[in-house]
């Protein structure tokens, strides 16, 4: 056997945790007789200070080049014990961490001898993966302090005022000549009707008057490179008024965080109901024509569910319920005669208030009238005639004005921010976060957070919200002087990649990409700060190539074996 | 064997150091810092630990291109693989392509499982379960696994095989016993693990009272006729590749015509180990319509397909595959003709990358005589 | 005749599975001691290689553990491993070792008694397939 690391041995009774169902004792006398094993020793709770000291003692004097601990789970130790070996000049990646008490002693309570035999069957595995364990380096990046928000609607407007109130520098890049994003076309807000406009432009001069804010208006994000803490973006600007001799300004600057808040827009109807824009408008249209007082009819019917929850674009749009019920009453509110049917699949009006709001505009006499997508309302001339779901009969409704809801959709450049991101996007176009319900305003690239309707249609209250909460997210990164990887990373042997590009494929991390060779030749490289250590790489890396390391091939094969009461390595 | 005898046996003592091998090696094209004169000396020099443990012992593909330009006819793949033997033994091992999945396989071959490895004969084909013929499947209903991502079926190979075997009167012997036939834990080094399968190999076709045994992949084939005898004596039976067993027997195919330009690739272990050079062809040319055309290198001059053993399959592959394949596409050719599943895998794996640059169909030559039936 | 004890070995994610077999010991919910638990950050980095490995060795029975679909810490790990486990599945169809032996499970960190239920069904099931006609058919040196 070649000369192997010194490793040494601590079986940690935990009280009677351990020591009460495993007989530590055998555990011990076992241990000592493992290749490699120099050291081994019992201590009463090896986390106590005591038992740390012993470790500490143990890997100057005894010179240990390996620390196992036999205790509980390294789900809640491994970082104390990891600490102790760096406090005491051992690599913490040199420790290994061997569970005998959640998932030995305390599982088998009734069987002391077969769990003892189990205890020394995972110390061997433990003394088997612990000869090839490798000292890991964890690697260091500062932080540039400073954000960027895409999109200047009330929603990037609201995140880049949150962040600039904790003090970090924002980048407030937004496409359109202005600052104000779709509010800046509505009418009034449901369920307060407040004014949209005047929020919105309230929080124009909140983020104009901010000195940590840098707007860019007339702009897009042309380049993004780097990572969480270092993003290098690359912003182009079309001069304002747009002339056609004018060259674009390209401009470029670091940041540590991104949030994406471009919004959606709203899907024309283009060749639906009879579609004119005149006579059959988008509820969009007529916010624009209630704000302007331009509006004006006797009978209005509203539909919904226009282009939205039908086979190519089957999601809910959220807030059009809300909107057209807002709407109605609005008509109503200008022109109490006036009659508005509105005529619906279902009507999602969620939680206490739209609930009672949708209560307020059945007692404001607002008809609602069932269809089926089966049998859609047909607009003829002046009339809508509708198959009424509930009475089982056609109705012809005369109106003035059809009024069409249609859904949000997703902007069709969003594909090419998501591609410069390395984010996903979902079916429709919207961002996908990385957990619907654990990470909602988070992507799986970190430094990169989302908010608002770029994300699906959701209400402006629950998009705000989205918005602070983003916010906070890149200030967790922003208010970090710098980002330390872990050493459990993936590293490229290159002698033995392809550039075949399967990791690239695999990672939802960014982390390997591939670059040229001075032969031309692709060759993958890892950027250990955005790697996650997951080793999906290495599994799917058909040549080797790709080590996961701390769990490398080696070190997972001879656990195998040693599981299996082998013994090869040495 | 201890170095002293690894060098003698392998000829190597008797390098001149003239660097012929060097400057053939395909490996070295690539990566100028690999060179199997280097190798050697190392190891003539007395130092024989350094290259146990370097990774370029595992870089090697064993194709022989060094061996056929040696004036001191050095045995240089021989000498490689008897030095893995050495490594292995202190436990140094290469890196494997594919998780290791293809030397699990073989390893638990070794062992007493009772497989189900005949399930791709399908109910036109006529087979034995004993009688004169043999036919020595190889790996290839592993393949169809391990390599459903390449959109490929190796067992075609086998079918077809099987196919064409009935045409000319054969009703082969296949077996679920049939192991690997260990050629490529050899290449790795794993000699014991050879001989166990050579061993369950021997008694599967011995007992199956088979005199004649016929291959369809020359690895297996080479493996039987150089390195079977080693460990379990002079073979009871004779061996042949299908390749020379057709070629004997093309007027009974009774093959029809085919419009398309062809070209060839000389399997390692079939031309350069066992100088079968002009069957292939010749059943490539049997076909009617048929335009067969050479590549820049072919014969004893044709490079390699660029991987073997399963081991160490990097950079240096891919450039020797990409140059392949660009060779055949400047010969016109629509079709890449080899008679190795493993070439084929090799080459489908490489074009895979490469799809924007070359287009090329690569067929094993049981397919294309198969569709001129 | 004393009841033979299968040797299962068990590929657990770190975020989940791992945590979820925690919990079953935190709950004290009791289950037979014949795994031996193997600890990777994802179930996605389990590969064929090691399943047949483990086989090999002489494993009675090979469970794979990962996060239920839609919750994996590297978001489609698991799904990964599902690919495996079925190339498996159907390597081990050609060896002839019965694809009983092999199970792939999702457990969540709250799901302890599940762990627990699914080590003592899968520890029947190997029981009643009995040994590993592998085992014992290795020469390795052996400790103990």
């Amino acid at each position: 056997m070649s000369e192997g690391p010194r490793i040494g041995v601590f079986i940690c009774h935990c009280g009677t945790n351990i020591a009460g169902h495993v007989d530590v004792a055998a555990v011990e006398a076992y241990a000592r007789t493992l290749p490699g094993v120099v050291f081994v020793q019992r201590n009463l709770y090896t986390c106590s200070e005591a038992g740390l000291s012993e470790i500490r003692r143990a890997i100057t004097e005894e010179g240990l080049g390996r620390v196992i601990v036999a205790a509980c789970t390294p789900r809640t130790h491994e970082p104390l014990f990891r600490e102790t070996c760096r406090e005491a000049g051992l690599n913490p990646y040199l420790f290994e961490f061997v569970n005998i008490r959640d998932q030995c002693s305390w599982v088998h309570m009734h069987e002391p001898e077969r769990a003892t035999e189990k205890a020394k069957d995972l110390v061997r595995m433990g003394v088997a993966r612990a000869w090839l364990l490798e000292p890991l380096e964890e690697q260091e990046v500062p932080v540039e302090p400073a954000a960027l928000v895409v999109g200047g609607g009330m929603i990037g407007m609201t995140a880049a005022l949150s962040l600039a109130e904790r003090g970090f520098a924002v980048k407030l890049v937004e496409r359109e000549p202005q600052l104000g994003g779709l509010l800046l076309r509505l009418d009034r807000l449901y369920p307060t009707h407040e004014d949209a406009r005047s929020l919105v432009e309230k929080r124009i001069a909140q983020v104009q008057a901010s000195d940590r804010i840098e707007v860019f208006t007339s702009s897009v994000v042309t380049q993004i490179k780097g990572f969480v803490g270092n993003y290098e973006v690359e912003i182009t600007t079309l001069q304002q008024p747009a002339t056609s001799n004018q060259q674009p300004v390209t401009t470029s600057f670091r940041v540590g965080a991104i949030i994406v808040a471009t919004g959606a827009r709203v899907l024309r109807p283009e060749g639906m109901y009879g579609y004119d824009g005149q006579r059959v408008i988008t509820q969009f249209e007529l916010e624009e024509r209630l704000r302007n007082g331009t509006f004006e009819a006797d009978r209005v019917v509203m539909i919904q569910c226009v282009g939205a929850r039908i086979p190519e674009r089957p999601y809910c749009s959220r807030i059009c319920c809300t909107t057209a019920i807002k709407n109605a009453l609005q008509i109503r509110a200008r022109r109490p005669e006036a009659q508005v049917y509105i005529l619906y699949r279902d009507t999602e009006t969620q939680g206490t208030r739209y609930e009672a709001y949708y209560t307020q505009a059945r007692e404001a006499g607002i008809q609602f009238i069932r269809y089926s997508l089966q049998q859609p309302p047909e607009v003829t001339g002046e009339r809508v005639v509708v198959y009424d779901e509930l009475l089982g009969a056609r109705l012809g409704i005369p109106c003035d004005f059809v009024v069409l809801s249609t859904p949000l959709v997703a902007h069709p450049d969003a594909h090419e921010l998501a591609r410069m991101l390395k984010v996903p996007v979902d079916e429709h176009g919207f961002f996908l976060e990385a957990h619907v319900k654990l990470r909602p305003l988070d992507f799986a690239t970190d430094g990169v957070y989302v908010a608002g309707t770029a994300r699906w249609p959701a209400h402006l209250e629950e998009t705000i919200v989205q918005a602070y909460g983003a916010a906070a997210r890149a200030a967790t990164v922003l208010s970090k002087d710098r980002v330390v990887s872990s050493g459990i990373v993936a590293r490229v042997n290159e002698r033995l990649c392809r550039g075949c590009g399967r990791c690239v494929e695999v990672c939802k991390f960014g982390a390997p990409s591939l670059v040229e060779r001075a032969s031309g030749a692709r060759v993958a490289r890892v950027n250990p700060v955005m790697c996650k250590g997951c080793g999906a790489c290495a599994a799917a890396c058909p040549t080797g190539a790709m080590t996961a390391m701390h769990f490398t091939d080696e070190q997972i094969t001879a656990t195998v074996r040693a599981a299996l009461d082998e013994w090869v390595i040495g | 064997m201890s170095f002293e005898e690894i060098l003698r046996q392998t000829r190597s003592i008797l390098c001149l150091d003239c660097g012929k091998c060097t400057g053939a090696c395909p490996i070295t094209r690539v990566d100028p810092t690999y060179s199997p004169r280097a190798t050697i000396e190392r190891v003539l020099a007395g130092r024989p630990e350094e290259l146990i443990k370097n990774d370029y012992l595992w870089a090697c593909l064993t194709c022989r291109l060094c061996t056929v330009r040696c004036p001191s006819g050095v045995d240089y793949p021989a000498f490689v693989v008897a030095a893995r033997i050495e490594a292995r033994r202190a436990g140094v091992e290469g890196t494997y392509a594919h998780n290791a999945v293809m030397q699990e396989l073989m390893g638990l071959m070794a062992l007493p499982v009772r497989q189900n490895r005949t399930g791709w004969v399908t109910e036109e084909l006529q087979v034995a379960t004993r009688g004169d013929d043999f036919y020595f499947v190889g790996c290839l209903p592993y393949f169809d696994v391990v390599f459903a991502d390449l959109g490929i079926a190796s067992t075609d190979i086998a079918r077809n095989t099987v196919r064409l075997l009935n045409r000319v009167g054969i009703t082969p012997v296949v077996s679920d016993d049939e192991r690997c036939c260990g050629a490529d834990l050899l290449l790795n080094g794993d000699e014991a693990g050879f001989r166990k399968l050579a061993e369950l190999n021997m008694q599967v076709i011995v007992e199956s009272g088979a005199r004649r045994v016929i291959f369809s992949c020359p690895e297996c084939y080479n493996a039987f006729r150089n390195d079977y005898p080693r460990v379990v004596g002079p073979l009871p039976f004779e061996v042949v590749h299908l390749t020379g067993l057709l070629a004997g027997h093309v007027g009974e195919l009774g093959l029809g015509e085919l419009e398309e330009t062809v070209t060839y690739q000389d399997p390692c272990r079939l031309g350069r180990y066992q100088g079968i050079y002009d069957e292939p062809r010749a059943l490539i040319q049997a076909v009617e319509g048929v335009e067969l055309v050479e590549m820049a290198k072919s014969r004893a001059r044709s490079l390699c397909c660029g991987s073997t053993g399963w081991v160490h399959c990097g950079h240096c592959s891919r450039e020797i595959q990409a140059t392949r394949l660009r060779q055949a596409r400047a010969t016109g050719a629509t079709r890449l003709i080899t008679a190795c599943p493993k070439c084929r895998i090799h080459f489908t794996c490489a074009l895979k990358d490469m799809e924007d640059e070359i287009s090329i169909e690569v067929e094993d030559l049981t397919g294309l005589l198969v569709r001129a039936l | 005749m004393e009841e033979f004890q299968p040797r299962i070995v068990v590929f657990a994610c770190n975020w989940c599975s791992y945590a979820g077999a925690d919990l079953a010991g935190v709950s004290r919910i009791q289950y037979p001691p014949t795994t031996r638990v193997i600890r990777v950050m994802c179930s996605g980095r389990v590969t064929s290689g090691f399943i047949l490995e483990a086989f090999r060795r002489g494993a009675d029975g090979v469970l794979v553990t990962g996060c239920h679909p839609g919750d994996c810490h590297y978001i489609s790990g698991n799904l990964k491993a599902v690919t495996v486990v079925q190339q498996t599945v159907q390597l081990l169809q050609l060896l002839g070792i019965e694809t009983d032996r092999l199970r792939l499970e999702w457990v969540s960190a709250a799901e302890g008694a599940r762990f627990a239920r699914i080590v003592t069904e899968f520890t029947e099931q190997v029981r009643a397939l009995g040994p590993s006609p592998l085992r014992n058919t290795q020469h390795a040196i052996r400790y103990r």
